[in-house]
């Protein structure tokens, strides 16, 4: 293994996050290998959302969380800024500033190697010559050729998810945090972001990613279940017995209230039943 | 939740608060403070309604309104004075308040900042607000005064009074607008590694972008009321015609310069709500 390889290590070490009184995170520990992929499964306000914005140093956490050599929590904001720079996030809500240019938010994958000059060139007139050859290849990548210079507001929740993703293609990130990619969009786009993140691990990013959707989850290697902010299942998706998973869902799998049907209006029939019954049950996810 | 009720009364309730010791106080205090001020202020309606001698002699000679070639061109002229003096105060205002509404909106990323970084975030930040808070908070017609003493009469002074408000007012909206767009997107630029100058750049200006549109255009609306006053301590625009007018009691004068102030304000106002509504839209 090489050390650029080992920079993408994450490490994390008993680590609590509070919120007031509430103990979001509670002495969590995981260890993910560079190039890894494990989905991280479990109830809303388990603690997924809360862990992948501890590792980006989004809240302050007590414990350790190691990426590589680098210890999260106390780094300056330069090396915070570089650490950053090589994790790649995708989210339920998309995330994308509503008002640009997809193109310029798929090149702000990009962000962390603008300096100042560069910023005010990309802010006033576009990416640049190379950065806007690297944005529309990823756009093409995930099927949205030519729509780069669409406002971002102005396309559907299935193609915002696929901008978020083009801009994870165009930052080419070590480590991936998903946190619930399919909650809110349609099955055509959850096969394409799904094959895509997957490409994106092949070729060397390790690969975090919550779900709701159970069945999904059990096609990764390795998965990992929070209940109440505890890691309550860390393991191969062989022994996740029905048994595990009713009491990682306190046993109501079954009787759990449909959730408010996602944004997009697209079908939702997308492979089997337990997708529809799990589907966006999250909407207000620990944020 | 309260404690429940014993029997149920079968009444829901309209949307007007049923009665609550706190609501009956409230009551209470505001017709307390409205007596108060009554008497503070020597309201008096019955001799609004008796005495209207002097009130019907000043009407009836403002008609018929003067529309002398002469009073027509003064009239254009201080409406066009006021007009120039509100936008420019307007445009200057927006241009001042600007920086300074970037530097007094609080940052979204402090998780694991040193003490030294948290100070140097904290103090341009108060500098900003404080400025922009003296700015806001003296009126215009108070900013007028200052500088018409100390420029001389006429309609520079004035628009300056109105670039300080305006800068004052905008900057705290301004500021209020950065700090109330969706924070998420922010967020998400930070966590991939944007530092505060991109976030904002690429974040929080975009999506505050329309909000600032408005809020100028309808700072220029303001502007364009309060020129009309600046002119009676002397700073430009019509309000000075107005003044020398009553002063030699041309009260057929004053009907002609008020009339127009009001068709320009109305002007003004719909055209501004207009394009206010386009854009945010």
């Amino acid at each position: 293994m090489t050390s650029s390889q080992r920079d993408n290590a994450l490490e994390i070490r008993g680590v609590s996050v509070a919120f007031g009184k509430n103990l979001a995170l509670d002495d969590v520990s995981l260890a993910v290998e560079p190039g890894e992929r494990l989905a991280v499964i479990g109830t809303s306000g388990a603690g997924k959302s809360t862990l992948f914005r501890a590792i980006t140093r989004d809240v302050g956490v007590s414990g350790e969380i190691r990426f590589g050599d680098r210890r999260i929590h106390t780094l300056s904001k330069r090396e915070l800024r570089e650490v950053r720079g090589s994790v790649g996030k995708i989210h339920q809500a998309y995330n994308l500033v509503p008002q640009l240019p997809a193109g310029v938010n798929a090149a702000l994958g990009d962000v962390v190697n603008m300096g100042k000059l560069r910023t005010l060139h990309t802010f006033l007139a576009g990416p640049n010559t190379a950065l806007a050859k690297t944005v529309e290849a990823a756009m093409e990548r995930v099927g949205l050729a030519g729509m780069s210079s669409a406002k971002t507001s102005n396309l559907s929740g299935g193609q915002q998810q696929r901008v978020a993703v083009a801009r994870l293609l165009v930052q080419r990130p070590g480590l991936i945090l998903a946190d619930e990619p399919f909650a809110a969009v349609d099955p055509v786009t959850t096969e394409r972001v799904f094959d895509a993140l997957l490409e994106l691990n092949k070729d060397g990013a390790s690969l975090l990613i919550s779900l709701h959707d159970v069945e999904l989850a059990k096609r990764f290697p390795r998965v990992v279940a929070l209940k109440e902010g505890s890691v309550v299942y860390d393991g191969s998706p062989e022994h996740l017995t029905n048994e595990k998973l009713n009491d990682i869902y306190d046993g109501d799998m079954e009787a759990r209230p449909k959730g408010k049907e996602p944004e997009e209006p697209g079908p939702d029939n997308f492979s089997g039943p337990d997708i529809t019954r799990l589907k966006g049950q999250d909407g207000i996810s620990a944020h | 939740m309260a404690s429940p009720p014993t029997k149920y009364e079968g009444r829901i309730g309209g949307a007007v608060p049923r009665f609550s010791w706190g609501s009956s106080l409230a009551i209470l205090i505001v017709v307390g403070l409205a007596g108060w001020s009554y008497y503070g202020t020597e309201f008096d309606i019955v001799d609004l309604l008796t005495n209207t001698e002097p009130a019907t002699r000043f009407v009836s000679e403002m008609f018929p309104p003067d529309f002398s070639t002469a009073t027509l061109q003064a009239t254009g002229q201080g409406v066009l004075e006021t007009f120039h003096m509100s936008f420019l105060g307007a445009l200057i205002g927006a241009v001042v308040a600007f920086p300074l509404a970037a530097l007094g909106t609080r940052g979204v990323d402090t998780v694991g900042a040193s003490r030294t970084e948290r100070v140097l975030r904290v103090v341009p930040y108060h500098v900003a607000r404080f400025i922009l808070n003296v700015f806001r908070s003296v009126p215009d017609i108070l900013w007028a005064l200052v500088f018409v003493v100390a420029l001389g009469l006429g309609p520079f002074p004035g628009t300056l009074a109105l670039a300080v408000h305006s800068a004052g007012v905008l900057g705290k909206l301004y500021s209020e607008t950065l700090e109330a767009v969706p924070s998420r997107p922010v967020e998400a630029l930070a966590s991939t590694g944007a530092d505060g100058f991109q976030s904002f750049l690429f974040g929080m200006l975009p999506q505050g972008m329309s909000n600032f549109t408005s809020l100028t255009l309808y700072m220029w609306e303001c502007n364009i009321r309060s020129a009309t006053i600046l002119g009676f301590v002397g700073a430009g625009g019509i309000g000075q015609q107005i003044l020398i007018s009553m002063n030699l009691f041309d009260y057929s004068k004053v009907a002609t310069l008020v009339g127009a102030t009001v068709v320009v304000v109305l002007v003004v106002d719909r055209f501004s709500a207009a394009v206010r509504k386009r854009i945010t839209d």
